[in-house]
């Protein structure tokens, strides 16, 4: 796959924001951390949504502006459309992609060896490594919150990754 | 020609309002765009027509008055543009034009990160901007 400078100043761009907020800023607070990194997230979706619906029809309902996600958004963002959507049309959809750019690095290894030996520690581990993974969620979740609110929907958005390098982001659509 | 041009957001708060008259009728201009916000609202939530033009951002006419025309431009993220003319034979295609480039303008200047949302737009690059926009609008060479 061709990688471009930009995408990997991008991606470098990322890991740094969220070591910068996770170690420097707000060391002992995750919290605090993730609400200011979605909030980075937001602005940015906020801006970018009104660069990419210049040019195209107003839409009509959520199912459109969820659809315009998951496909033009999309794709200008990570070049590639979000692989499976799923709704249960009471305002909670569900958007899956396969190979997520920004996790495609990220690997969160399997402690075989460690199984076994001692169970505790090593389960306390995974989950530091799943909480640090899911650091990096936060900007994209914040992009999505920011793109959809800027476009007259109020919602709150979730990130979900069981099995790397597939992810998927749940948005709930406030009432 | 044109003489007033205005950028109003979602919640029909003034972003940018810029008149281009000598004389000294800003308020009466201000009044006139403020008017058409209506007309704005009416268009969106009856929408009679049906058809191609649903939903399209352009909202063409929106009324005529004895001096002015006034044309509107809702965009996805429901923040409007408004134009007053004086001119009495406008080409549509102009004014699609005109919104089209005003458009992009507006994106330019609210990517700025230090632009905040919902405030006005104090950029002085933006002004200068739809005021180049502004002068050439009507020309044939206007890309």
């Amino acid at each position: 796959m061709v990688r471009e400078v930009a995408e990997s100043c991008v991606e470098s761009l990322l890991t740094e924001i969220v070591s910068q907020y996770c170690n420097g800023f707000y060391a002992n607070k995750p919290d605090l951390a993730a609400r200011r990194i979605e909030a980075i997230g937001y602005q940015v979706g906020h801006q970018l949504s009104e660069r990419y619906t210049m040019e195209r029809p107003r839409f009509s309902d959520h199912l459109e502006a969820i659809k315009f996600i998951c496909k033009d958004f999309w794709s200008e963002l990570f070049k590639k459309q979000i692989d499976n959507l799923k709704t249960n049309h009471r305002g909670t959809f569900v958007l899956q992609d396969n190979k997520f750019r920004w996790l495609s690095r990220v690997s969160v290894a399997p402690s075989s060896e460690n199984t076994g030996s001692i169970q505790d520690p090593s389960a306390m581990a995974e989950s530091k490594e799943a909480q640090a993974t899911g650091m990096y969620l936060y900007f994209p979740c914040g992009i999505i919150r920011g793109a959809l609110s800027n476009l007259g929907i109020p919602c709150a958005v979730s990130a979900d990754i069981s099995n790397l390098p597939a992810c998927s982001f749940v948005i709930r659509i406030k009432a | 020609m044109i003489v007033c041009v205005a950028v109003v957001g979602h919640q029909n708060n003034p972003l940018y309002i810029q008149s281009f008259t000598e004389a000294d009728d800003a308020l009466k201009l201000h009044h006139i765009v403020h008017c058409s916000l209506d007309v704005v609202d009416e268009r969106v939530n009856n929408p009679k027509r049906s058809g191609p033009t649903l939903n399209e951002t352009f909202l063409g006419l929106l009324y005529p008055t004895e001096n002015y025309k006034v044309y509107g431009y809702l965009t996805n993220t429901k923040v409007k543009f408004i134009l007053v003319t004086t001119d009495l034979d406008v080409r549509d295609a102009d004014v699609r034009n005109f919104f089209r480039r005003f458009h992009s303008a507006y994106v330019d200047a609210v990517s700025n990160p230090f632009h905040v949302p919902g405030k006005k737009i104090t950029s002085r690059t933006f002004a200068e901007r739809v005021s180049g926009i502004v002068k050439s609008f009507g020309l044939s060479s206007a890309g």
